[in-house]
Parts: C-alpha cells; structure tokens; sequence
C-alpha cells in the first residue's frame, strides 16, 4: 500500500492535479516525456478568455 | 513509464528517466554550452520555425532549467565526429556523455493520466495545401508567430518571407567566402577578376587549370550576385503579413476525420486574431466557420468584442479550397453561405484551426495501465463520472479526456487530485 501518487504529463492538467495533490501533503511523482513541463500552454502567446500571457 | 503492475492502492510502477547528459545538480542554466555548440537544427518548441543547438533548453522560461543534450543530433554522439564544445565551455563541470538512462520503481497508490493531446495533421487534408502552400500555417505554428519569445519577436511574416530573408542570409555568407577566394587569385596575379575575365573570354589566357578555375569562381560569383539581388528585390517588395484567414473546424465536424467538435478553436482564432491586429493595426483577420462556438463563462461576449471592437471579420462558410497567386499568396475559395455565391479572397496567410486529437502513443499507455479508450481514442470515462477510468484508482484529467480548453483542463485537473487523494486517504 501507498499513499503516492503518480501524475503523468506535465501539461496544464498535470502541473494542476501535481500542485493540488502536494498542497493536500501528498508525495507525487511527475513524468514528463518532454525536457521541460508546460505542455501545450507554454507554446501560446497568451490566452482567452482574458488574453493574459501563457507564462 | 515502461511498466505498471498492482491495482488500485497498490500501483507498482517502471519508469524510464531519460539522460540529459547534464548533471542536474551542476547545471546552472548559464547557456554558455548553447551558444558555442556548433550544431543548430529546426526548433520542435517554435514549431520548427526557429532554430536551436544539439546541447538545448527546451524554451527559455523552462523547467527544469536544466539544459539537455539531444544524442541524435550531437556531433560527439554521432560516430567519426569530434566535438565535446559543450564539455570544455561548461565551467560547472555539469556535461557528461557516460551519464545513462535510469530506470526507477516506483509504488504509487493512485494514478492520474494528464498526457494531453495532439494537433491533427492538415496534410491529410490536401485541398487545403497545408505543407505545399507555404504560407498555409496551422494555429499553433501562428502562435509562435505571435509571440515575443517566437522566431520573429512577434511580427506575423509570411512564411515565404521568413524562408527568404534566411536565403538571403545564408546566399550572403556564401557569397563572402567566394570573393575571398576571388580576392586570393586577384592578389597573385594583381588583376582585378574582371579584366582577367575579359581577357579569357577573349582568348587571350588559355593555359593553365588555375586560370580556369578563376573564371569558373568568377561566373559563380557573378551569378550568385544576381539572384541575391532579385531575393532582395522581392523580399523588400514584403513588409509584416496583415490580410490574415483563419480556417475553422480543420479535421474536426468532419466525417473523414473526427466527427466531434474539437470545442477551443473558434475562441482561439478570435484570439489570434485579436493579438495580430493588437499587434499591427493595418490587419484585416476573416474568420470562416460554420458557426462560431464560443460556450463557456464570457466567451460570447469575447466573440462580440472581436466583432465589434477589433473590427474582425466572421464569415459564414466551410472553406471549399486553398490554391496560391504567382506572389505565394493563399487565395481561399469558398460560399458565402449568406448570399449563395461562390467567392475567393486573396490573404498573405491562412492559418488552419486544426483539431485536437488524442495524443501520438496514448494506445500504449492504455495498454499498459490496462484503461479503455472510447470510439475517438481519448481515456474512457462515464458521463456522471468524467475522471474516472475505466480501472478504479486511475484518473484522468485535461486533454488525454476530451478536447477542453485551460479553465475547464484546470477544474478537470483539481477534481482529479481530489479523486486520487480520495482513493489514497486513510491507505499506508
Ligand atoms: C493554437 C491553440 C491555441 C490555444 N489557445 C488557448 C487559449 O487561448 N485559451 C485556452 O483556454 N485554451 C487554449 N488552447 C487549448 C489548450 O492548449 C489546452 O486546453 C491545454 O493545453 C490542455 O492541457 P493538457 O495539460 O491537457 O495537455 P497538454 O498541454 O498537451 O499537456 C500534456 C503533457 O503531457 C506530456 N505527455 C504526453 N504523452 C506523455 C507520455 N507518454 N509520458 C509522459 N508525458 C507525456 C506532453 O509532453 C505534455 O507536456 C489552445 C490550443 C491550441 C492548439
Ligand atoms: S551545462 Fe554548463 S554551460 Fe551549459 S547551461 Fe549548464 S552550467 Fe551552463
Ligand atoms: S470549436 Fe469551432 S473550429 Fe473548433 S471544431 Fe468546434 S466549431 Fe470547429
């Protein structure tokens, strides 16, 4: 038995789920395929609803 | 991940963590290494619009700031070559060629499966010309365009542009280095090329290979001369792209493709078109589509704002065709659904809302986990219960559920943690 949790993707969805399963005092695993996380997000200018910058 | 075994509570886990070759405790995320590396190749984050080094962060804000090695193209990696740049810049000592692959084990009590998706491919579609066209670009490759960070620091060129001003470039170099050569042979024999070339049209040198080599350089210079001014002639005749069309619905509402609709992609051309005509006031963006969705908390009124503030365009119709005019400029053909006439418009860019599929590779990690996918390849979930897969204590969320945009992947992505710390509470 183990309380981990492993979140795989590092995408908005993932880095999301990792924050909140860490804030909840949960160890968690993250597996990216790519060299950094931010999934697809990063690569947008900025975003709707608000155009705030992606970053 | 290579491998998962066990069941709910009870995951055990092989993942492959992949070489950098860079030791994470050393690097810095100075860059130095990045800027003496003598290998450039196309750069997958600017959608290989750009360029990057072998030795590479993937983008600037990254993290990790780690920088990595990419063994496929680095010369040191590639067999015959000597480099090991990177190794002799780097005072922190943190390259290392030996470093390996690790494999770890890992016991997890839940899973949460947040793998995202991928942009359907537009070359399927070929009347749309995307990959012949060159100023046919799909809408993540436009946001590149658009952004500081991007290729072109934010100024939407056409792509032809773009691909001429790097020939210019590149012509220019070249032809440095063949003067040079021409300076060599003018040195030794104090003549400028071009008398010299005269007299051996004329028949007045006829020995020796060097000589015949000179008049070779010589027409080469000379014919590379022209063509560099005929690119620059056509590249200053180009100023920033400012007619714009953006294509809806591109492999999605489409019974060839995906059937679904892929939900974010009117919101995010009006975006797009926004941020183009924030960008440059000249802009002229059309939008054709079918109809505009734009369903979620104030996006109706950001499609009227765009309307009737930013001044854009919404054209009723499902574009029929894409060719290009003599300038490399896409004309769209289409039907004004409004007045039943068939009509084409000439752009500088059209820019294709492609669909939001499941990602490359998903079959496989289903396969592992032992989770059902449904008719459209995304993670099976039940209606009532949208994160839950197929097997309990794996979760899904984002994406690799269903296309969705960020509010919705962020409120998909908090209830999932909620899931998984449920199926964990009160375990170990
Ligand atoms: C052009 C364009 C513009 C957009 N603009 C907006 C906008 O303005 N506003 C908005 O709300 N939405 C926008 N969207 C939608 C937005 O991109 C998505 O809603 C969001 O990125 C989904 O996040 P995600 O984490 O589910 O997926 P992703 O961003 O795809 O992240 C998935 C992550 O998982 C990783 N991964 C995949 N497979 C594996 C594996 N086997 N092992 C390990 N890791 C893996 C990937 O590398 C990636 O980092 C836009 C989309 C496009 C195409
Ligand atoms: S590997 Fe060395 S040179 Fe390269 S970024 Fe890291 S610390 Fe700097
Ligand atoms: S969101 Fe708009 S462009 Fe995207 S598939 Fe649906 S209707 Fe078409």
């Amino acid at each position: 038995m183990s309380k981990d949790i492993l979140v795989i993707g590092g995408g908005i969805a993932g880095m999301q789920a990792s924050l909140d399963l860490a804030d909840m005092g949960l160890q968690v695993h993250m597996v990216e395929k790519l060299p950094c996380i931010g999934g697809k997000m990063a690569q947008l200018d900025k975003t709707f609803p608000t155009n705030d910058c992606a970053m | 991940m290579e491998k998962v075994t066990g069941s709910n509570g009870d995951f055990a886990v092989t993942v492959r963590k992949k070489a950098r070759y860079v030791d994470e405790d050393l690097c810095t995320g100075c860059g130095a290494c990045a800027e003496k590396c003598p290998t450039t190749v196309p750069d997958e984050f600017n959608m290989g619009l750009g360029k990057r080094k072998a030795i590479y962060k993937y983008y600037t804000q990254g993290i990790p700031s780690t920088f990595c090695i990419d063994a496929v193209h680095c010369r040191t990696f590639q067999k015959g070559k000597k480099c090991g740049v990177c190794e002799k810049i780097c005072q922190a000592k943190a390259i290392d060629y030996k470093q390996e692959d690790k494999i770890l084990e890992l016991k997890v009590g839940a899973i949460v499966l947040a793998v995202g998706y991928d942009l359907f491919d537009a070359a399927k579609l070929p009347e749309y010309g995307y990959g012949r066209i060159t100023n046919v670009i799909n809408a993540l490759e436009f946001e590149r365009l658009l952004s500081a960070s991007g290729p072109t620091e934010g100024h939407v060129e056409r792509l032809s542009d773009l691909r001429d001003h790097e020939l210019i470039h590149s012509g220019e170099k070249k032809l440095k280095k063949a003067t040079k050569t021409l300076g060599k042979y003018e040195k030794k024999h104090k003549k400028s090329s071009a008398d010299f070339y005269k007299e051996f049209t004329a028949g007045n040198i006829s020995d020796g290979d060097e000589f015949a080599k000179w008049a070779k350089q010589y027409e080469s210079v000379q014919e590379a001369t022209k063509k560099l001014e005929a690119l620059k002639a056509k590249a200053e005749k180009f100023d920033v792209a400012t007619r714009l069309a953006f294509i809806q619905c591109v492999g999605s509402r489409d019974f060839r493709f995906n059937k679904y609709c892929s939900s974010y992609c009117c919101m995010h051309s009006i975006k797009e078109a926004m941020i183009a005509k924030d960008h440059e006031a000249r802009t002229d963006a059309y939008i054709f589509n079918m109809d505009l969705r734009t369903v979620g908390k104030g996006f109706e009124e950001y499609k009227v704002r765009g309307a009737e503030k930013t001044g854009l365009n919404y054209v009723r119709g499902r574009v029929a065709e894409i060719t290009q005019d003599e300038n490399e400029n896409p004309i769209i053909w289409y039907e004004e659904t409004t007045s039943q006439t068939p009509k084409s418009l000439t752009v500088d860019l059209a820019i294709l809302a492609v669909a939001c599929e499941a990602p490359k590779g998903i079959e496989k990690i289903a396969e592992m986990v032992g989770v059902e996918l449904d008719h459209n390849r995304f993670f099976k979930t039940d209606p009532l219960n949208p994160l839950d897969t197929t097997v309990p204590g794996i979760f899904v969320c984002g994406c690799a559920q269903g296309p969705m945009d960020i509010p919705e992947s962020v409120a998909q992505a908090s209830s999932a943690a909620s899931r998984a710390a449920e199926a964990v509470a009160g375990k170990a």
